[in-house]
């Protein structure tokens, strides 16, 4: 038995949730909490028929305890005695949770769209950065010199700025809203559509930069042999360096991966309703504007220590010896 | 009948530099040709024109008939036939030892999956590497590596097989099994072109030296003639130099 079947066999058995430390039990029972909470608030909203569930919006906890309690602490604590300073405290974490809880549904619904945003463009990006990394690395002059226009000019001006040409200044939303069926039903309507195709030209431009680098950490005797086969220079490309460099990637990937997260809440000012969106409403007719953005950070911080752990494990499992995997970020 | 490999007056130059100035040789069938010369004279760029990695200025090279450098010919159809291993083996870093013998295979030539492994697995027993199949070139010594880069070339089965300097990158322990994979193979009657500075070797294995210096071939002939009875000073010298070298190190 060679050395890395011996490796395999020893490995096999063990499940994975053996081994782990009451500190990864803790993160995976939160992200099960938050993740399990916003699958039941999407399908309650969604796919329940009337009548099942607690109705579109309406949050899973009644609102009306929550306050009467926040109340009567409250009035515990102005009458008050050895236990004043406490009730006031309770008052205060009740008051808040009674904020809080009816603004939840609203959130819910923002997070299902700042993931669509997300991954739709992160995905839609990919195959663009491919071709604009390669072009740049292994394109005659003319090709090198557009991907590296596109790529700086892209970098070069804010996002921000990019998406008000595409929603205010080109009108991309008249054409779009006259696809058929774009708005009913499932189907996004059209400042989502230009929000997606913003954020694809962008993140493009930015996975490009990471795949040239990644490209270049493939040592160039690799094609060389490639070609010495017979493999044409396409065929090096795919089937030698790209494999190779998309490996090398994966650190920059969930790099971009991560501020696209975040970057999906300028989404809200060409009005699309994603998370950003749905707080920035919230707190500006409650006045609340601390509590909110607050809680919404924490979605925001949830949904990035998330993803990072997702990317993580992919980085973890494409490895090869020699090739990607750093042990470096393990906690 | 003309030979397997006609090189005729090739020239190349780099800038300014004239690299090769007019070689001219050529190998027959089984031919095992040992290439030497002092460093920067040639050696490399010469086996890089013949398979076409390097495009050269003027001459012609014939591969078993084909013009080489004709101007429409298909490189890859041409590199196909000819095997090459390199100073740094150049192993695909990201493919087990079986996958970097089958990638052309199947990928080059086509041929069905299992039926590229089967080959694939025949060539690394070859050269001695089976149990080590499945490994990926990390997990493998410099020896090792190179094995299967030879491996790598030969599944495609070539004409001919160009070496440039197999070995150099080697610690000198592990050049031993290098070149017995190599001594097996010119024995097996696979021409072989080799730029290599292993003087044990070109005894035991070559027909034919060449001595490249200042772009031309200098000096060509049986090992037993160069080493006693050398035309030129300067091989002698540059030879006794290697010898030398050799039992040093």
């Amino acid at each position: 038995m060679s050395d890395a079947e011996g490796a395999q066999a020893a490995a096999r058995p063990t499940a994975w949730w053996t081994g782990l430390t009451a500190r990864q039990w803790l993160g995976y029972a939160l992200a099960a909490g938050f993740w399990g909470w916003l699958v039941l608030r999407w399908v309650n909203d969604w796919f329940l028929p009337p009548g099942v569930g607690t109705g579109r919006g309406q949050p899973f906890i009644a609102v009306a305890p929550i306050r009467a309690a926040a109340a009567s602490m409250q009035a515990t604590a102005a009458a008050g005695g050895p236990y004043a300073v406490v009730a006031g405290w309770l008052a205060g974490l009740l008051s808040a949770l009674a904020f809080v809880v009816p603004a939840l549904p609203a959130l819910a619904e923002g997070v299902w769209l700042t993931l669509v945003l997300t991954v739709a463009s992160i995905t839609l990006a990919f195959p663009i950065a491919v071709l604009l990394s390669t072009a740049r690395v292994y394109g005659g002059a003319g090709v090198r010199w557009l991907a590296l226009a596109y790529t700086e000019l892209i970098r070069g001006t804010p996002l921000l700025a990019q998406l008000f040409v595409l929603f205010f200044g080109l009108g991309l939303t008249t054409y779009i809203r006259a696809v058929p069926g774009v708005g009913t039903g499932f189907i996004p309507d059209q400042a989502i559509w230009v929000a997606v195709i913003g954020f694809t030209i962008n993140s493009s431009a930015y996975q490009s930069e990471y795949l040239r680098s990644a490209l270049q950490s493939v040592r160039p005797g690799q094609l060389t042999a490639a070609r010495a086969i017979g493999l044409s220079q396409l065929g090096g490309l795919r089937y030698v360096v790209l494999p190779q460099s998309f490996r090398y990637a994966i650190p920059g990937w969930s790099n971009e991966l991560v501020y696209l997260i975040k970057y999906s809440s300028l989404a809200a000012f060409i009005t699309v309703p994603e998370l950003f969106f749905r707080a920035q409403a919230i707190a500006s007719t409650t006045f609340r504007y601390t509590a909110m953005f607050t809680l919404v950070a924490l979605f925001y911080l949830a949904i990035v220590l998330s993803a990072s752990h997702v990317m993580h494990w992919v980085e973890r499992t494409t490895a090869i010896p020699g090739i990607g995997g750093s042990r470096v970020r393990q906690l | 009948m003309s030979r397997l490999l006609e090189v005729e007056d090739v020239v190349k130059s780099f800038g300014s530099n004239v690299v090769l100035d007019g070689v001219t040789f050529g190998m027959d069938r089984g031919d095992t040709t040992i290439l030497i010369g002092p460093s920067g004279s040639g050696k490399s760029t010469l086996l890089r024109c013949i398979n076409r990695l390097t495009e050269l200025d003027s001459g012609t090279i014939t591969l078993d008939g084909v013009e080489v450098t004709a101007p429409g010919a298909d490189v890859n159809a041409i590199r196909r036939d000819i095997g090459m291993v390199f100073q740094h083996f150049n192993l695909f870093a990201h493919l087990t030892a079986l996958e970097n013998v089958t990638l052309g295979l199947r990928r080059v030539k086509e041929v069905p999956k299992a039926e590229a492994v089967e080959r694939g697995r025949a060539e690394l027993e070859q050269v001695g590497l089976i149990e080590q199949a499945d490994q990926y070139p990390a997990e493998l010594s410099g020896g090792q590596q190179q094995r299967v880069g030879i491996a790598r070339a030969l599944a495609m089965d070539p004409k001919l097989m160009l070496f440039d300097e197999p070995t150099s990158a080697l610690d000198p322990e592990l050049i031993g099994e290098v070149l017995e994979v190599m001594d097996d193979l010119a024995a097996r009657g696979m021409t072989m072109l080799v730029v290599s500075h292993e003087m044990g070797f070109a005894r035991s294995a070559a027909t034919e030296m060449l001595v490249l210096d200042g772009g031309v071939i200098v000096e060509s002939g049986p090992p037993a003639q160069l080493f006693e009875a050398p035309e030129h000073e300067r091989t002698r010298r540059f030879l006794s130099r290697l010898t030398e070298m050799e039992a040093g190190g």
